[in-house]
């Protein structure tokens, strides 16, 4: 394999509050190619936490520290912050769950992907037109021109979001971190919506960190998953061989999910060991 | 138990008019639970609000045992019918206590004996006595349905609308929930009708359940023939497929093997 894109080793985000300190992330490690890396757990196990302390986005009062954080051979906890303006956006971006709250509404669809885009491209207005124009293409925006000039609330939740994508990929980054990209749509809109990001993803040749907590739907999209639980990776394996999987936790989930084909009644439910969280 | 003939529902008129729900009807018998399945904008949530008088009927007829529901519903309809919502962080007042929360109906439907009525719900609901006095901040996103199911039981009702119960939940919290909604099914003899997107969710609840797309009715069949695949509408087998995982077409995964 070659040098690896992204390393992260002995990952902590903490947050001091008035009640005591919250460790969210609690020394994930973890090595990434120009790969799809699934990363699983429910709510609050940290897994976004992971995720955006990556791009630097950790809200304040948190805090980040790791042995190693480095993109590309660049350590991101020393880098300067112009360093890091030129990376967020140009060479690492994320899509993020919603749509509906992460576009700007009052800006126009092709003008916030001209605006991604200039602001890591020295370019001209009408090339990064047609920048923007080709990428809205390349999500398969049925009329490109059209959605190039309507407001986030005139498109629905399915176009929203490969607008977003489009934003995201307009810059050609080696890195997208997609952060629960499809929670917010329908089975089959967010189908479609998954199959245009690996289209792009194996297209381009980019690394992939999908965040979710669905396991089936991460399973059948990555190569790799991380499956954290309380901050911490309980288990890695690779996304064909889920069946397999040693935790009990992640055994619990898989085994939890209803299923068409087989009918049990009742469901396991999940016996949290309070081991897994030391 | 629960009938729906012809029923439509209307939002807006003239340019603004959309139709949410356009001739849908459908039985339920006493005891069963019957599930409407759709993407988001198929109208199976507003059917469900038009039962219970959160939508306007604009045509058709809803009867519920036998009877045809007024407009605005009386208590005895509210002591019959009970709706659980989708999101239990937003279905709860946030500064009122679980126990203010459930004698609330108890009061407006003049219920004595209202303590030992809500240390009942509770216990039914798989929640000791010691969640009587938190508030909704206090509990986590299944401790909250549950609560939310307790008051929708407390009255007694003999159908239960549930939209989306699970969705906002954690796989693990959504098997606590289903479970607890199929032991209690079978406890009280309730009537479910359950709204949701994921097709395995509604298999592993109901008998019986109606597809829907763009407020029409789809197709009407059974969960056995969707687990043995045997679903006729093109619709349909689509959402099957969509609800197995992310597939990639097969030039594609010999593309990425090699």
């Amino acid at each position: 394999m070659m040098k690896p894109l992204l390393e992260v080793e002995d990952l902590r985000v903490r947050f001091h509050l008035r009640t005591g300190t919250i460790e969210a992330v609690r020394g994930v490690s973890f090595q990434l190619g120009r790969e799809r890396l699934g990363i699983v757990g429910e709510s609050g196990s940290g897994k976004s936490q992971t995720g955006r302390a990556i791009l630097g986005l950790t809200p304040p009062p948190g805090e980040v520290t790791a042995k190693r954080l480095a993109f590309d051979g660049i350590d991101l906890q020393t880098a300067s912050k112009r360093t890091l303006r030129e990376m967020r956006g140009g060479r690492i971006s994320m899509v993020m769950q919603d749509p509906k709250y992460s576009l700007n509404p009052v800006m126009t669809i092709g003008e916030q992907i001209i605006e991604a885009y200039q602001a890591h491209a020295k370019t001209g207005r009408a090339e990064a037109r047609d920048k923007a124009l080709a990428m809205l293409e390349a999500v398969k925006m049925r009329d490109p021109q059209r959605v190039f000039s309507l407001y986030p609330h005139e498109v629905s939740g399915g176009m929203g979001q490969r607008a977003m994508i489009a934003m995201m990929l307009v810059t050609d980054p080696d890195l997208l971190i997609a952060d629960e990209p499809t929670s917010a749509l329908d089975v089959t809109v967010s189908m479609e919506v998954l199959r245009i990001l690996d289209e792009l993803v194996s297209e381009r040749g980019m690394g992939l960190i999908f965040i979710s907590h669905d396991l089936k739907l991460v399973s059948s999209f990555c190569d790799r998953v991380l499956v954290m639980y309380a901050g911490r990776v309980v288990e890695e394996l690779e996304a064909k061989n889920l069946r397999e999987a040693k935790h009990p936790y992640t055994q619990g989930l898989m085994r939890c999910l209803p299923t068409l084909a087989n009918d049990v009644h009742p469901l396991p439910t999940l016996n949290r060991d309070p081991s897994w969280a030391l | 138990m629960l009938d729906i003939q012809n029923l439509n529902v209307v939002f807006g008129t003239g340019r603004l008019r959309v139709d949410a729900v356009k001739d849908v009807s459908f039985t339920v018998k006493r005891g069963e639970a019957y599930g409407l399945v759709g993407e988001s904008g198929s109208g199976k949530s507003t059917v469900l609000r038009a039962i219970c008088g959160l939508a306007p009927i604009t045509g058709g007829r809803v009867l519920v045992d036998g009877r045809q529901v007024t407009t605005p519903r009386d208590k005895t309809f509210y002591r019959t019918v009970q709706m659980v919502f989708q999101d239990p962080y937003a279905s709860l007042h946030p500064r009122h206590t679980v126990d203010r929360t459930l004698s609330e109906p108890l009061a407006i439907h003049g219920e004595k004996d209202a303590e030992a009525r809500i240390l009942q719900a509770l216990k039914e609901v798989g929640l000791g006595p010691s969640f009587r006095f938190r508030y909704p901040h206090q509990l986590s996103g299944g401790q909250r349905q549950r609560i939310a199911i307790a008051r929708a039981l407390i009255l007694r009702p003999k159908v239960l609308l549930l939209d989306e119960p699970t969705s906002a939940l954690d796989a693990s919290v959504q098997a606590e929930i289903l479970n607890l909604l199929d032991d209690l099914r079978r406890k009280m003899e309730l009537t479910y009708i359950l709204v949701s997107h994921d097709l395995a969710v509604v298999a592993h609840l109901c008998e019986r359940l109606l597809v829907m797309r763009h407020g029409e009715a789809v197709e009407e069949t059974t969960a056995e023939a969707l687990r043995s695949g045997k679903a006729s509408n093109e619709y349909t087998q689509s959402l099957i497929q969509a609800s197995q995982g992310f597939t990639r077409k097969p030039s594609q995964a010999t593309a990425i093997a090699g």
